[in-house]
């Protein structure tokens, strides 16, 4: 009786208590009537779990300008690499203890993995309407920036013609460029990177002379690193010359700090990467959960997405360079974003993914 | 003799510390899926997996010619310092003392890091090396090199064991030969050595082994050409096939425990025989240093340029990398010059909170670790049963194991059993296996310390009528306390520096800065790498100081 008596207590104090702040959080415009009630039953959780992959510094400005929108609902948000997030939520899962809300990860197959496994909250968001098509799978899993995979090369020691403006220029630069790029060129390991393996099945599928391209490559002398950041410290100081594969999102950020660095989208064709969201369906914040996802897809979470987290925006309606707004206008159809949906689950399959590897390798040491 | 209760449940608790995250290692290995999920079968198909793959064959004849170049480098070159350092009137060696043991203390990363830096492809010193010679007569990233600099930084490891021996012996032998006309070079490989041949012996299993479990240095210079060890191959087996393969992991870390266990075991039987060979002692304790005459200026350059290529060379690579924004080939390093670095490391929670942990676990941690090694180490002390044994076994065991691995199987065990669980987000579950990786070395400083205590004051104690207990508390602990304050400081070093146990149990709340290097190396935070990398070599050189001033007896 008495608990019974205390958490009806406790209820009506919220009540009290959330009434004047429900005031200040208004029901978005043009969301339905009752997200009042997802905002109040938020309140109650109080707080969102988040495991991502951008790194808290980008994210900051996100979560602050999130708490000021719902005050009262903290954010705990724990960056982390994307195997990592993925082990992590796989094994508190099966261990049973609390886990994530919601799960930010660049790794986009190893998310929608992660759905396809049933890990997802189906929900459709307000936002979808803004969201692309291809950014969205079955309401569970949403793409939440935009960001193009460029090539990456030395300034101090690249110029001209030696500069590639595709991928097709790349076979050109690693052969008849040998004696500036030979053992200078730089790119994931795909065996110890999985967003290097996911990018470059990704160019096996763009690019109509990928093996060729592959092969090139390897006679090019190669020096594999397993993320973006150790390739770039190396183009930088001139050991490697010229990368490819890298996020431009980080490659620009760097880029504005360090004059060595200059960044080429490929004419022939741009991937562009978006950073994979979903709710947990087993979250113990459900509505918190969902308001953080509907707020990251909303135009004011995407005018911070792009102009101050600096990952480019995935909403038509947000202005910018970084945005698939502005790049369309740039770029346009040269741009291939990678689709958040079950064909990335393909070479998640062992077999077929040894198989790429095995074919990968032999190319690269085919032809030395 | 009855166990009694406290004995008992100290030895447990140590049992079940070592065998559960163990166990589970070898379970996981039998299975063809992470042991926590639904579809997981038993079988032989990790194994399989691995004997199949071409990649873990490359690593596992990596790692025997860096173990074996590490011993051939190590053993020698350790084995002179020692005769220089120990016998020799050599110039300077009473600074030289204490920076000859900074690359023990220092994270194999950090020390990997500062080679890229300063001696790669275009680094400071390549760089200049270009200018002076028109090229870079060095590859740093061949597995020569990771040999050869893997060899010189276990130096220290053999100088260690067999300048302690050395110490022990009288120099009466080396003086005749002196005398009769040998070279000090002759001496020392003709009379000298020799007389330490066991020490040299051991040192040698020791640097074989380390060099066969090492990770660090090829995780950093052995990317680039692609040189796996098996270490490194197992850490990359974490994406190999997309999704996590636990199974194969536990299956490369069973492989590298069969080779290092029996290492092992050979290290303990080494080390119990040691005293047998000492035969031809000099008359106890009367040490002259053998004049080196002319060779006086060619032992200091040996040295010197050891230290130079082993310590000078990686660490000033890491300060000058700490304080610019960028480097290489045609960059004036004088218009680079920043602090930002450091300004993002205290700017981001989650590299603070590292630090703080680091300084935590070294100083909190460091002394629960020593309370705990000095229970097990009551539990034998003066005992010689069945329980004594055992606990002599137990605690070489963790010492087999991978740090890598031995992080992971601690991240399964806060994970599934149940009374830790509430723990796992917590700085505890990093010191627990920090505690238990390095189990045999605490238990090496503290029972040498036990080992002091002269039996009949702990007699007297007895035959008035105390107990056990009451001896401890009253008799051995206190005569033992400045060894364990030694001990406290040794393992805090020890501590600041370990980096690949805390690698799978980095998360929120559990940063220590080796982990971190790991995992912002990985992730390519170059400048944040440079400057933790600075601050762990600070808080080190800190410990160093401290022990150096106290007088702490570093050659255990």
């Amino acid at each position: 009786m008495k608990h019974i008596r205390k958490a009806m207590l406790g209820s009506l104090l919220t009540l009290v208590i959330s009434a004047p702040l429900l005031a200040q959080a208004q029901v978005p415009a043009g969301y339905p009537a009752n997200y009042a009630d997802t905002i109040a039953a938020a309140k109650k959780e109080g707080k969102v779990v988040i495991y991502s992959t951008t790194d808290t510094a980008s994210a900051n400005p996100l979560i602050k300008d999130f708490q000021s929108l719902y005050p009262g609902i903290s954010v705990e948000y724990n960056d982390m690499n994307s195997t990592e997030l993925y082990n992590r939520f796989i094994s508190e899962r099966a261990a049973g203890g609390g886990s994530a809300d919601v799960l930010w990860s660049s790794s986009m197959d190893l998310q929608i993995k992660l759905v396809n496994d049933g890990s997802a909250l189906a929900y459709a968001s307000p936002e979808l309407p803004h969201v692309p098509n291809w950014a969205v799978w079955k309401n569970e899993a949403f793409g939440t920036t935009y960001e193009p995979i460029a090539i990456v090369y030395n300034k101090r020691l690249l110029s001209g013609d030696e500069i590639p403006q595709s991928h097709a220029d790349m076979m050109r630069v690693f052969t008849q460029k040998a004696e500036k790029v030979k053992g200078k060129v730089t790119t994931y390991d795909i065996e110890k990177s999985g967003v290097g393996f996911m990018l470059i099945t990704q160019d096996s599928k763009h690019n109509p002379a990928f093996w060729d391209f592959v092969k090139a490559l390897g006679a090019a002398g190669p020096r594999f690193q397993s993320s973006s950041g150790t390739m770039m410290e190396r183009i930088s100081s001139g050991e490697n010359v010229l990368g490819f594969n890298i996020f431009s999102s980080y490659a620009l950020l760097r880029a504005k700090k360090d004059p060595s660095i200059g960044v080429v989208y490929p004419k022939d064709y741009t991937l562009v990467m978006s950073r994979v969201m979903f709710a947990s369906k087993g979250a113990k914040n459900p509505n918190a959960a969902k308001l953080w996802v509907d707020y990251i897809l909303s135009k004011r979470g995407q005018t911070i997405v792009a102009n101050q987290a600096e990952l480019g925006s995935i909403r038509a309606d947000v202005e910018g360079d970084q945005t698939l707004a502005g790049l369309t206008k740039t770029l346009g159809a040269t741009l291939k974003p990678i689709p958040v949906g079950p064909e990335l689950l393909s070479f998640l399959d062992q077999t077929k993914r040894l198989e790429f590897l095995k074919h990968w390798q032999q190319a690269i040491k085919g032809s030395k | 003799m009855r166990a009694s209760l406290p004995r008992v449940s100290v030895i447990g608790l140590t049992a079940l510390a070592v065998f559960l995250p163990l166990g589970l290692i070898f379970y996981q290995s039998m299975l063809n899926a992470p042991f926590f999920m639904p579809n997981k079968t038993i079988g032989a198909g990790a194994f399989e997996f691995i004997f199949a793959d071409s990649d873990f064959w490359d690593s596992f004849k990596n790692s025997l010619v860096i173990a074996g170049g590490m011993v051939l480098i190590a053993v020698p070159l350790g084995g002179i310092l020692a005769f220089l350092m120990v016998r020799t009137d050599l110039p300077g060696r009473r600074w030289i003392e204490p920076l000859l043991l900074i690359p023990v203390f220092v994270s194999p990363m950090v020390l990997a890091f500062g080679y890229v830096v300063s001696a790669g492809p275009v680094g400071f010193y390549s760089v200049w090396a270009k200018q002076i010679l028109g090229g870079v007569p060095w590859n740093v990233y061949s597995l020569t090199s990771i040999a050869i600099i893997a060899g010189l930084t276990h130096v220290p490891h053999v100088y260690l064991y067999s300048s302690s021996a050395l110490k022990s012996l009288g120099s009466d032998v080396e003086e005749a030969a002196r005398m009769t006309g040998s070279s000090p070079f002759q001496v020392a490989r003709d009379v000298s050595l020799p007389m330490v041949t066991p020490s040299l012996l051991y040192s040698g299993v020791l640097v074989f082994f380390l060099g066969f479990e090492i990770f660090g240095l090829p995780l950093v210079l052995g990317d680039p050409e692609g040189h796996l060890v098996l270490a490194t191959y197992l850490y990359k087996l974490t994406n190999k096939l997309g999704t996590p393969s636990y199974h194969l992991m536990a299956a490369v870390a069973v492989c590298i425990v069969a080779v290092t266990f029996p290492l092992v075991m050979l290290q303990r039987h080494l080390l119990k025989n040691a005293g047998k060979y000492v035969t031809v002692k000099g008359k106890a304790g009367r040490q002259r240093p053998l004049p080196l005459g002319q060779w006086r200026w060619v032992a200091a350059a040996i040295v010197a340029l050891w230290l130079f290529l082993t310590i000078i060379v990686p660490l000033s690579g890491i300060a000058l990398r700490a304080f610019v924004s960028q480097w290489g080939e045609g960059i004036k390093l004088s218009e680079v010059l920043t602090l930002d670095h450091f300004r993002t490391v205290f700017e981001q929670p989650t590299l603070v909170r590292g630090i703080v942990n680091t300084v935590l676990i070294g100083v909190v941690g460091g002394a629960l670790a020593v309370a705990c090694y000095t229970a097990v180490g009551l539990t034998t002390h003066r005992r010689n049963d069945g329980w004594a044994r055992f606990v002599d076994y137990l605690v070489l065991v963790p010492r087999a194991v991978p740090g890598l691995l031995a992080g992971l199987a601690f991240l399964w065990v806060f994970l599934f059993f149940p009374p830790l669980a509430p723990l796992r987000g917590t700085i505890f579950s990093v010191w627990l296996a920090y505690t238990v990786v390095w189990l045999a070395y605490g238990m090496r400083l503290v029972s040498s310390s036990l080992l002091q205590v002269g039996p009949e004051l702990e007699e007297a104690a007895r035959s008035v009528g105390a107990t056990r207990g009451q001896v401890n508390r009253h008799v051995t602990l206190p005569l033992i306390r400045f060894g364990l304050l030694a001990s406290w400081l040794l393992v805090f070093m020890i501590f600041e520096r370990e980096y690949s146990t805390g690698v799978y149990l980095l998360g929120p709340g559990t940063e220590v800065i080796g982990s971190l290097l790991v995992s912002l190396w990985s992730t390519g935070g170059a400048d944040m790498v440079a400057a933790l990398s600075l601050i762990n070599v600070v808080l080190v050189a800190a410990g160093l100081t401290i022990a150096l001033r106290f007088g702490v007896n570093l050659h255990d």
